[in-house]
C-alpha cells in the first residue's frame, strides 16, 4: 500500500491551477475547519444535544405520557432518593458493570493471547468468535432466556438428565442473586468477542522481537505476560475498557428481554428502570430523571477508566518512542 | 529491539503478525501435548461456549413445534424430523424479504454518513491543527455518553417536527448520533499513524488541502475506513430502541423490531420463525466480518498507536 | 391496503383451520344477534381521506384474518384507504406513547386497559358512536363502560371493542386423580387441591414474574377474593390492609404447592409448562387452549380434550374475581379524518362484520355489547364459557378507585405482583411488603 501511495505522490505533479474564488475558499484554513466540522457537529447538536437538554428539561418537570407537565425543580431527583427499588438499580447496575466488565476483560484477554497463536482456520475461526457481538441483542436474549428458563434450560438438561448431578431443574432466575449472576454471564458472553479482538489489534503490535530477548534472559511465561504483554496493551485496554464500561452502564436490551427486572425489582439495571417508569408506567418525568442520573455515573466511571489506565497509556508511550 | 521490527504504519502490522506466528514453534519448550492444553482446548471451550446459542438457534429453526418441549422423547440437542416450515413462514407469510432490504438500506446509508462526517471531522482535528481543536475532540467523545434510551422520547417528538416519523431516513440521521464519535475517535487515531511529513511535502508541492485529503491520506486510511464502517453497519444493524419508537408501518421495520413485534403474538412465541429470523438476519453482517475482519484488527491497532 | 401473497395465504390457512372447528357460517352467525332498531348516526367521510390504525398483533390467525377481511370490505364500500398495522403487546405501549406526544402517525389506536384514560386530553369523544352501539346491541357490559368513559361521567374518550380474560384452565384427568370433579370455588378448597395436585407431580403454576398480564391477573385474583384492594372509591390508597396480609399469607401456602421457576416466568411461561404437560393447572387467556387444539401434534390435541376451563375461584368475592384486558379504540385528535375514522369504527362494530370476526375468534376476543352473546358459537364448545362473559365482571386494574394515569403505572411497575413475590419467596414478611407496595402505589397516586 505505502508503494502505492508514493507512486500515487510522484505523478500526481500537483501542478496548481489559477487561483478561482472557490479554491481560495477552500485553502482558507478557517473556512476548510467550519467545513470539516459542519456534518458532525450538525447532526449531534440536531440529534443529540436538543434532545439531551430536553430530555433534561423533561426530568424537571412532572410530564406524564398523556399531559405536558409543569416544572417541578428537583422534585423528581428528591423523591428518588427515598425510593428503594431506584436505590436498588443504583447498586445493580454499578454491580453489573463491575463483575462483567472484569470477566469480559479476564476471558477476552485470554481469547485475544489464544487467538494470537498460529492456528488452523485462523480467519475463520477469528470472524466466528465476533458472532455474539454481530447477532442483534435482543435475539441473542431470547435464546438466553431459554436457556435460563427453569423448565426448559438446556444446562438444566445436560446437568439433571445426561449427567445426573442433580435431581430437580436450577431456578436460574427465581431469586435475585442467582438472577443477577445469570446476566452477567450473559452480559459477558455477548461482550467477549469485542473485547478479544480489539485486544488481539493490540497483541499484533507487540513486537515478537522483545519476547525473543525476553527468552534470551530466561523470562519465565508469566514474566513475559506481566512486563511485556500487560504494558504494551495498555492504550488499546484503556480505549476498549472505557468504550465497554460504556456499553455494559447503559445496557438497556439484555435485562429488558431477559428479567424485565424480575424478581420483585432485584435485577432492574437503570436503563431498564427508567424505561420502565416512563414508557409503560407513563411518567416520563420521573424515566427521564432515572436516565439524567446516569450521567453522572457514565462520567465518573469513563473517566476513572480513561484516567485510571489512561495515564499509564502515555508514559507506555513515551517510552516506546 | 531490533528497531526494523517496529511496526511504522498499520500496514507493517499485518507482516510482523505474520512474523510472530512461527515464533512459537521456534522455541524447543513448546511441546505438542502442552500447546494442546494451553491452546487448542481452552480455544475450544472458548468456540463451543460462544457459539453453544447460535446452535441452539439453528437447530430451533428447523424444529417442528412438538419437539421443543418434549425432551423426554426428543433430545433437545438434536432435530429429529426437520422442517423447513419455519423458514417457509418467514418467508412467505411475513414481510422478511422486504425487512432485510429496508435494514440494509438504513445500515448502509447511516454507516455511509456516518463514516463521511467522522472522515471530516477527525480531518479537521487532527490534520488542520487548528486551535481548539482538541475541545471538539472531546465534545464528540463526550456525545458517547448519552445512552439512546434517555434520548428517545424527545428525539421522537422532534422526528416529527422534521416531519421523517414512519420514515426509514428518521433512522439514517438519528444512527449517526452514536456512531459519529466512536468513527471519529477512531479515525483520529488512524490518521495519527499517518506520517505528517507525506502532507507536508504535497503541501509544499503546491497541493490544495482537499487534494490531500483525496488523494493522500484517504488512500492511506483505508483500512481504518473500513474498520469504522463495519463497526457503524453492525451497529446500525442492531439498532433497537430507535427503530421501535420511530416506525410503525410493518413494512418499514428493521429486523431486530419487525421479528420481535411480527413473530411474537401475546404469550405465544413463535420460536422456529423467530429464530430462524435471527439467524437470517445475521447473515449480511457475518459476512461483512469474515471478509474484513483482518482490517479490522489492523486498524484497531492503527487507532490505539500513539 | 393490498391484500398480498401472505394475506392470500394467511386467509387460506384460517379457512382451512375454521373447518376444523365447528363454525357458523357468517350469515348465521349475524342472524343470532338480537338489535334494536336505532337511527344510524351519519359520518360525512372527508373528500380523499385515509387512516391508519394500529391494533394488537393477533394471537390467533382467524383475529388478523377476518380483522383484515372487513377492513377490505370498509375499503370496497367507502373507498377511504384504511391500512392496518399489528403491534405486539409490548411494543404497542411505546408506539402508542409517540403516538400521542408527537401527535404523528395513527388516526385510530385500538390498545389495552386504561390507555384511553391516559391519553384522554388527546382523544375524540365518540359518545354518539358509543350510544348509538349501546342502544343498538343490548347495551355495554359493566368493564366496557368504566374502560370506556371517563371516570365518572357519561363521556365515552374509548370505544371498547372486546376483552380477554385469563380463567382457570386444567388437566381434568389430574384434578379427578386427585379426587376433584372441578376446581373448588373457596380457597381452602382450591389450596387442597393444589396440594393434592404437588403430591401426584402435577403441580399447578401461576406466574408471579413480571408477566404484564398472567402476573398481574394472579396478584389482582389473590387480593380480590381476599377482599382486598389497591386503592378505595376516592383512589386512597388502602393497600396496606388486614385483608391485604391474608392474601399474601394465603399466596404463600399456594405457592408451595407450584412448580418452582414461577417467579421467573414472564406471558410465555405458564404457557410453555402447561404445554409440555409439567403444570396441571393455571389461569391464562384462551390463546393457551387454543393452539393445543390447532397443534399438527396429536398428543397435544389430547392435551387440549383434556384440558377444561372455568371461572377463577371466588373465594369471599361475590361476584367473578377475574381481571380482563379490555380493548379500546382510541381517535387522536390530530387524526385528519375523524369522520372516516368513525364511520370506520362504527362499520367494523356492526353485526355483519363483528359477528363474523368475533365468531372466527373462537373465543379469543369476547364481546364489549351484550347482544354478541347470543351468538350460537358460544354454545359449540363449552370451554370457551368462561371466556364469553370477560367484560362481566366489576373487577379492574386499580378496583375501587378511579381508572387513571396512576392505576395504569401500578401495573405496569408490577407494585402488587412484587409485593406478592417478594413475600412467597421468603424475602419479606408480609407486613413489611405490604406497606412497601402502599409506599410504591402513593407515590403514583399522590399525582392523580
Amino acid at each position: 500500500m505505502d508503494a502505492t501511495v508514493d507512486v500515487g505522490i510522484r505523478h500526481l505533479g500537483f501542478t496548481r491551477k489559477p487561483d478561482g474564488w472557490v479554491t481560495r475558499l477552500f485553502d482558507n484554513k478557517a473556512f476548510l475547519v467550519f467545513l470539516c466540522l459542519l456534518p458532525s457537529m450538525g447532526l449531534l447538536l440536531v440529534f443529540l444535544t436538543y434532545p439531551l437538554g430536553l430530555g433534561i428539561w423533561l426530568s424537571m418537570t412532572d410530564t406524564t405520557i398523556g399531559q405536558p407537565g409543569q416544572f417541578i425543580g428537583l422534585d423528581n431527583f428528591i423523591d428518588l432518593m427515598d425510593d428503594p427499588v431506584f436505590w436498588m438499580s443504583v447498586t445493580n447496575t454499578i454491580f453489573y458493570t463491575t463483575v462483567a466488565t472484569v470477566g469480559k476483560f479476564a476471558l477476552g484477554l485470554w481469547l485475544a493471547l489464544l487467538l494470537n497463536h498460529h492456528i488452523p482456520f485462523k480467519a475463520f475461526i477469528r470472524a466466528i468468535v465476533l458472532l455474539p457481538w454481530i447477532v442483534p441483542t435482543v435475539l441473542s436474549a431470547i435464546a438466553w432466556w431459554w436457556i435460563y428458563s427453569p423448565q426448559f434450560s438446556i444446562v438444566s438438561y445436560v446437568i439433571v438428565d445426561v449427567l445426573h448431578l442433580r435431581s430437580t431443574y436450577i431456578n436460574f432466575l427465581g431469586s435475585p442473586w442467582p438472577a443477577r449472576w445469570s446476566l452477567i454471564v450473559a452480559n459477558i458472553w455477548r461482550g467477549i468477542p469485542f473485547v478479544a479482538i480489539t485486544l488481539l489489534a493490540g497483541l499484533q503490535t507487540i513486537s515478537p522481537s522483545l519476547y525473543e530477548a525476553a527468552l534470551l534472559d530466561g523470562a519465565s511465561g508469566w514474566q513475559k505476560f506481566r512486563r511485556i504483554t500487560v504494558p504494551l496493551l495498555m492504550p488499546i485496554l484503556a480505549v476498549a475498557l472505557t468504550l465497554s464500561v460504556l456499553f455494559t452502564f447503559s445496557d438497556f436490551q439484555l435485562v429488558y428481554a431477559i428479567t424485565r427486572g424480575g424478581p420483585f425489582n432485584t435485577t432492574h439495571l437503570m436503563a431498564t428502570l427508567a424505561f420502565q417508569r416512563a414508557i409503560p408506567g407513563a411518567q416520563l418525568g420521573e424515566g427521564a430523571a432515572i436516565a439524567v442520573s446516569m450521567i453522572p455515573f457514565l462520567i465518573a466511571a469513563t473517566l476513572v477508566c480513561f484516567f485510571g489506565v489512561g495515564r499509564r497509556k502515555w508514559q507506555q508511550g513515551e517510552a516506546n518512542d | 529491539m531490533t528497531e526494523q521490527l517496529v511496526p511504522n504504519s498499520p500496514a507493517e502490522v499485518e507482516a510482523i503478525a505474520g512474523r510472530s506466528i512461527d515464533v512459537p514453534e521456534l522455541l524447543a519448550w513448546d511441546s505438542r501435548l502442552r500447546r494442546t492444553v494451553t491452546v487448542y482446548i481452552p480455544l475450544a471451550l472458548f468456540v463451543i461456549v460462544l457459539l453453544f446459542p447460535f446452535y441452539w438457534m439453528t437447530i430451533t429453526a428447523f424444529k417442528p413445534d412438538y419437539e421443543m418441549y418434549d425432551y423426554k422423547q426428543y433430545t433437545p440437542f438434536w432435530v429429529h424430523s426437520p422442517t423447513l416450515h419455519n423458514i417457509e413462514v418467514l418467508l412467505y407469510e411475513t414481510n422478511y424479504p422486504r425487512w432485510l432490504t429496508i435494514t440494509m438500506a438504513i445500515a448502509v446509508g447511516s454507516t455511509f454518513l456516518s463514516v463521511t462526517s467522522s472522515v471530516l471531522a477527525a480531518y479537521a482535528i487532527e490534520r488542520l491543527r487548528f486551535k481548539g481543536a482538541q475541545h471538539f475532540g472531546l465534545a464528540i467523545y463526550l456525545a458517547y455518553l448519552v445512552p439512546p434510551s434517555i434520548l428517545f422520547i424527545p428525539l421522537a417528538t422532534l422526528i416529527f417536527q422534521f416531519g421523517l416519523f414512519d420514515n426509514p431516513i428518521a433512522l439514517i440521521l438519528t444512527y449517526p448520533t452514536f456512531l459519529v464519535p466512536f468513527c471519529t475517535w477512531l479515525l483520529i487515531g488512524y490518521f495519527k499513524s499517518i506520517p505528517y511529513e507525506l502532507e507536508e511535502c504535497a503541501l509544499i508541492d503546491g497541493a490544495s488541502r482537499l487534494q490531500i485529503l483525496r488523494r493522500i491520506t484517504l488512500p492511506l486510511a483505508v483500512p481504518g475506513l473500513i474498520s469504522a464502517g463495519i463497526f457503524a453497519f453492525t451497529l446500525s444493524w442492531n439498532e433497537f430502541i430507535y427503530a421501535l419508537a420511530f416506525i410503525q408501518s410493518t413494512d418499514r421495520k428493521t429486523v431486530p423490531v419487525a421479528i420481535l413485534t411480527e413473530l411474537v403474538t401475546g404469550d405465544v412465541y413463535q420460536w422456529g420463525a423467530l429464530m430462524a429470523g435471527s439467524l437470517l438476519g445475521s447473515v449480511p453482517v457475518a459476512l461483512i466480518y469474515s471478509f474484513f475482519v483482518e482490517y479490522y484488527v489492523s486498524s484497531m491497532t492503527g487507532a490505539v498507536k500513539e | 391496503m393490498t391484500i398480498a401473497r401472505r394475506d392470500a395465504i394467511a386467509l387460506g390457512t384460517a379457512a382451512f383451520g375454521a373447518a376444523a372447528i365447528p363454525v357458523i357460517g357468517a350469515r348465521a352467525a349475524v342472524d343470532d344477534v338480537p338489535t334494536a332498531n336505532v337511527k344510524q348516526p351519519e359520518y360525512k367521510i372527508e373528500s380523499g381521506a385515509s387512516l391508519h390504525v394500529l391494533r394488537p398483533a393477533k394471537f390467533i390467525d382467524p383475529d388478523e384474518v377476518f380483522w383484515k377481511v372487513n377492513t377490505k370490505k370498509f375499503i370496497d364500500a367507502t373507498g377511504v384507504d384504511v391500512k392496518v398495522d399489528f403491534v405486539s403487546w409490548e411494543d404497542l405501549r411505546p408506539q402508542l406513547a409517540v403516538v400521542a406526544n408527537t401527535g404523528a402517525g395513527a388516526d385510530i389506536v385500538i390498545s389495552f386497559g386504561s390507555d384511553p384514560h391516559i391519553y384522554s386530553s388527546k382523544l375524540v369523544e365518540l359518545t354518539d358512536l358509543a350510544d348509538y352501539l349501546g342502544a343498538k346491541y343490548g347495551g355495554w357490559y359493566d368493564l366496557a363502560l368504566l374502560y370506556g368513559r371517563k371516570w365518572n361521567t357519561k363521556n365515552w374518550i374509548g370505544l371498547p371493542i372486546g376483552g380477554g380474560t385469563g380463567p382457570v384452565l386444567y388437566r381434568k384427568s389430574w384434578v379427578n386423580q386427585a379426587g376433584y370433579d372441578k376446581v373448588p370455588n373457596d380457597h381452602d378448597g382450591f389450596l387442597a387441591l393444589c396440594q393434592k395436585l404437588q403430591k401426584n407431580g402435577h403441580p399447578c403454576g401461576m406466574s408471579l414474574g413480571h408477566a404484564l398480564g398472567d402476573a398481574n391477573g394472579y396478584s389482582e385474583w389473590l387480593l380480590w377474593t381476599h377482599n382486598a384492594f389497591v386503592v378505595d372509591e376516592k383512589g386512597k390508597v388502602a393497600i396496606d390492609s388486614n385483608e391485604t396480609i391474608a392474601a399474601l399469607k394465603y399466596a404463600t401456602e399456594l405457592q408451595k404447592t407450584m412448580i418452582q421457576g414461577t417467579l421467573t416466568w414472564n406471558d410465555v411461561g405458564n404457557n410453555q409448562a402447561y404445554t409440555a404437560e409439567q403444570i396441571s393447572l393455571t389461569f391464562n387467556g384462551v390463546s393457551l387452549y387454543y393452539t393445543l387444539l390447532k397443534s399438527p401434534d396429536p398428543k397435544l390435541n389430547a392435551v387440549a380434550a383434556d384440558t377444561f376451563t372455568q371461572d377463577t375461584p371466588f373465594g369471599l368475592s361475590k361476584r367473578k374475581p377475574q381481571s380482563a384486558a379490555p380493548l379500546n379504540a382510541m381517535l387522536f385528535k390530530h387524526s385528519k379524518y375523524p369522520n372516516a375514522a368513525k364511520e370506520y369504527l362504527r362499520f367494523m362494530m356492526e353485526a355483519d362484520q363483528y359477528g363474523v370476526w368475533l365468531s372466527n375468534c373462537l373465543g379469543y376476543w369476547c364481546q364489549s355489547l351484550k347482544a354478541y352473546s347470543q351468538m350460537k358459537f358460544w354454545q359449540s364448545d363449552p370451554k370457551l364459557t368462561p371466556f364469553a362473559g370477560a367484560l362481566d365482571s366489576p373487577f379492574y386494574d386499580g378496583y375501587k378507585g378511579p381508572i387513571s394515569a396512576a392505576s395504569a403505572a401500578v401495573i405496569a411497575n408490577y407494585t402488587v405482583v412484587d409485593m406478592f413475590a417478594s413475600v412467597v419467596s421468603g424475602n419479606a414478611t408480609p407486613e413489611a411488603a405490604a406497606k412497601q407496595a402502599a409506599k410504591q402505589a402513593e407515590r403514583y397516586y399522590k399525582s392523580a
